[in-house]
């Protein structure tokens, strides 16, 4: 049975009239165990592979190793399909026509999906929308599936008109969850990026064919590995109080503000997916009325829920204080996320003006960036840009955007900004 | 056991957490009644520290009742949690210790509250009384000195043992008014050696500061009150109509000074006014209260309190006033005026109001009460 706790890292001394509480929530999962057997529901798992046109032979050889290598990583038992992506989207296992559109895992049923595999050829366009769309249905075919996850590769820009895509994602969203991964430099960071934020999964660039197989076993292993199907972080603030913005900040920053379920007036449910052994810090800041100096309330109380379970709970508190000393302290964990999500900001934002040619802009973002990657210690941003910046002055920020960029250095950049890193613990 | 708040170890039957200050919920199972000495001729009452049992069990007084569950928050009057927040407006909710009432009869109750500029309340209170309005009350305060440690331990433990001793009906000696007086004095002086060995026993043999507290009480039995007090907690008669007056004599500079001349006002604003001259503890050298008895002959409230009540209503008049104002015939609204009124004019110091409405309705059920059952006089007198 997985275990949860949580902690809560703030400065809860507001100086008189004072109204904003800043706290990060840490929750960890321990004894998840593994996804589909814990008793909520089965597992279900479907493979999209992007077998487009655009697919080269080389990408598309990789791709097939790699789904193969994914399907070996499922565990028995778990219901599992795999879709080929192209303008359409095509069940490439189980081949039904009709009734359930997934099948359990066994050694025969794996290698007959192994089989579909090899057959992949690559032709066509690309439309996202279907193949969200028909993994949608095929889960809906499996109502025991009850823990959903998708694994979605793809290696081009999406071609539909717009606004299509958005609304399979809205279709989709709250009912599965998708990792995502683009292969080579021709699709766009932004776009998948969209599907994997809101469907609550990750997203990276694989540069090389060779590095994919290694990307999906981890991938599929991960989601082998979360033993708890679905949660939520439950946030109740006091009445009067404003709830100013929840965010995961580790391991990455996911804004959840907008994607609040209301529960009662005074409290509302965010989407955290599944969860396996891990250890997620959430941001919150709350807006509440200011007290007399020397009263202490609750600001919030953020919890985790499965289903109506409360599992675990961090109080966020708030005391009004005049001692400056006290009041002006700025919590260290605070600090430092919001540094980090900043950081991703700017990235993001640096990014989109150099694309856009605005060179000034970018500039200024990338060495805000710089600066503050350096003083977050968040390495692998550091590292990641510097292959798209000369960096002049780390401390203040002063860089020149370089002249000639590896595109899939710019990508990585930009699919890893929202990556953050944690503090470093201080040994007492 | 364990909190269910927090899960702290807690000591058998406790009623709050230590740690976390949750309610517990539990009442402490009510200690044996003390077996009558039946057949026991020589019992002895002359220097036991503790009570010794001079009465039935049958006349000795329950408990009050543990408030039941959580009260509602103190700002909005919502649900308070298990994590001791409002539910609602998230307003922190008093520990137990922090804040509570006893109301053992409908015509008693007190309040023992914190008090708005203290951070941990010292104060202790301990009430006792019959189901029958007017039959027999027992008021016990305790105000922990402030600059030793652990007297909020210290001053809870010493109430709770002092209770004991006054559980049972106050002596009626040997018929003559002197005897009863001198039966109900050696009671009363064996309750405040219970409440010392008490307040001793829950100090730290190794603390330089060991923990002392006042002591008040007042016992009512039918139309009779009768009163201790060692340093300056205060009890009071209020009369609804009649002249206030302040039963028990402070132990305390102010005193002395106001005995030698000074003016009241003068004595309890100088420097030295807080200071007593008597208290309960390990460095204690006096601990026989004085003693008062007194007939009433007319409806009012009996008041037992702390100085952080009577700081800012020091003259029975003053309090009476607030008494008064309180404008009610339950105990505990009057109790909550008290201590609102209080902390509104300041708060402090920790506040205590114990309360016993007198109505005289029917004066004979109270004397019914009190007659002595034989087996358990005491011997002197």
């Amino acid at each position: 049975m997985a275990e949860f706790t949580a902690s809560v890292y703030q400065n809860e001394f507001l100086p008189d009239g004072g109204t904003d509480v800043n706290a990060i929530v840490t929750v960890t999962c321990a004894g998840a165990g593994t996804a589909g057997r814990s008793g909520s529901g089965d597992a279900g798992e479907i493979i999209i592979v992007d077998t487009s046109g655009s697919m080269g032979p080389a990408t598309m050889a990789a791709a097939k190793d790699a789904a193969q290598a994914a399907v070996a990583e499922i565990v028995d038992g778990t219901w599992f399909a795999v879709i080929a992506g192209a303008d359409r989207a095509m069940l490439a296992f189980p081949q039904v026509s009709s009734g359930p559109g997934m099948v359990r895992m066994d050694a025969s049923s794996r290698q007959a999906a192994t089989d579909a595999i090899s057959r992949f050829v690559g032709s066509g366009g690309t439309a996202i929308s279907t193949w969200l769309d028909l993994a949608g249905q095929l889960f809906a075919s499996v109502p025991e599936a009850t823990q959903r996850h998708v694994l979605l590769l793809t290696d081009g820009e999406n071609r539909e008109r717009p606004g299509r895509l958005d609304e399979a994602i809205n279709r989709a969203t709250g009912y599965f969850q998708a990792d995502c991964r683009g292969a080579g430099t021709d699709w766009q960071v932004a776009e998948i990026r969209r599907i994997a934020q809101a469907l609550l999964g990750t997203v990276d660039i694989i540069p090389r064919p060779d590095q994919m197989k290694a990307q999906f076993e981890e991938i599929m292993r991960n989601a082998m590995s979360r033993g708890v199907a679905d949660a939520s972080l439950r946030v109740w603030t006091p009445q009067g109080a404003e709830v100013l913005f929840v965010r995961q900040v580790s391991p990455t920053v996911e804004d959840l503000t907008s994607r609040r379920t209301p529960v009662n007036p005074l409290t509302g449910d965010y989407p955290t997916g599944a969860w396996s052994d891990e250890s997620r810090d959430y941001h919150v800041a709350v807006r509440v009325p200011a007290k007399a100096i020397g009263q202490e309330q609750l600001a919030a109380r953020v919890q985790l829920a499965i289903g109506n379970d409360i599992v675990t709970q961090g109080l966020v508190k708030a005391t009004w204080s005049n001692n400056s000393e006290l009041t002006t302290r700025i919590d260290q964990q605070v600090a430092h996320y919001t540094g980090q999500t900043e950081l991703a900001q700017m990235i993001q934002e640096g990014l989109a003006a150099k694309a856009s040619g605005d060179e000034a802009t970018a500039t200024t973002k990338l060495g805000r960036a710089v600066q503050l990657a350096a003083e977050t210690g968040n390495d692998e941003a550091t590292s990641k840009l510097r292959k798209v910046v000369d960096v002049d002055n780390e401390e203040t920020g002063t860089v020149r955007l370089k002249r000639a960029v590896d595109k899939a250095d710019e990508m990585a950049l930009d699919t890893a900004s929202t990556k953050t890193t944690r503090i470093r613990k201080e040994t007492p | 056991m364990t909190c269910p708040s927090c899960g702290t170890a807690v000591a058998e039957g406790a009623r709050f957490c230590e740690a976390c200050g949750a309610s517990l919920g539990t009442t402490p199972a009510a200690p044996a009644a003390p077996a009558a000495p039946v057949g026991e001729v020589d019992h002895p009452l002359g220097d036991a520290p503790i009570s010794a049992p001079t009465r039935k069990p049958a006349s000795a007084l329950p408990d009050p009742p543990a408030s039941a569950g959580r009260r509602p928050c103190t700002e909005c009057g919502g649900e308070v949690g298990p994590d001791l927040y409002c539910l609602s407006c998230g307003t922190k909710a008093p520990s137990e210790r922090d804040h509570f009432e006893e109301h053992p009869a409908t015509w008693v109750a007190g309040v023992c509250d914190k008090a708005i500029g203290k951070t941990r309340n010292e104060d202790a209170m301990a009430l006792l009384a019959g189901e029958t309005p007017g039959s027999r009350a027992v008021l016990v305060v305790l105000d922990g000195v402030s600059n030793s440690i652990d007297s909020d331990v210290a001053s809870l433990a010493g109430a709770r043992a002092a209770r004991e001793v006054l559980r049972v009906p106050l002596p009626a000696g040997m018929g003559t008014p002197q005897g009863r007086d001198a039966a109900a004095a050696k009671v009363f002086a064996n309750a405040a050696a219970a409440a010392n060995t008490a307040i001793i026993a829950v100090t730290d043999p190794d603390s330089p500061n060991p923990a002392s507290a006042t002591f008040t009480t007042a016992v009512l039995e039918g139309t009779r009150i009768s009163w201790a007090n060692i340093g300056d907690s205060r009890t009071y008669w209020i009369p609804d109509a009649g002249v206030p007056v302040q039963l028990s004599v402070d132990d305390s500079v102010a005193q002395a000074q106001i005995a030698s001349g000074v003016p009241r006002e003068v004595a309890e604003n100088g420097p030295q006014a807080h200071a007593i001259t008597k208290w309960l503890g390990r460095d204690s050298e006096d601990f026989v209260p004085t003693v008062g008895s007194m007939e009433v002959s007319e409806p009012g409230w009996l008041l037992a309190c702390s100085d952080g009540l009577w700081n800012y209503a020091s003259t029975p008049e003053a309090i009476a006033a607030q008494v008064r104002a309180a404008g009610s015939a339950e105990p505990l609204a009057v109790a909550t005026a008290l201590v609102a009124f209080a902390n509104g004019a300041g708060g402090h110091d920790n506040i205590t109001a114990a309360l016993a409405r007198v109505d005289l309705g029917r004066p004979d059920l109270g004397q019914n009460d009190q007659t002595p059952t034989p087996g358990g006089e005491p011997s002197d007198g």
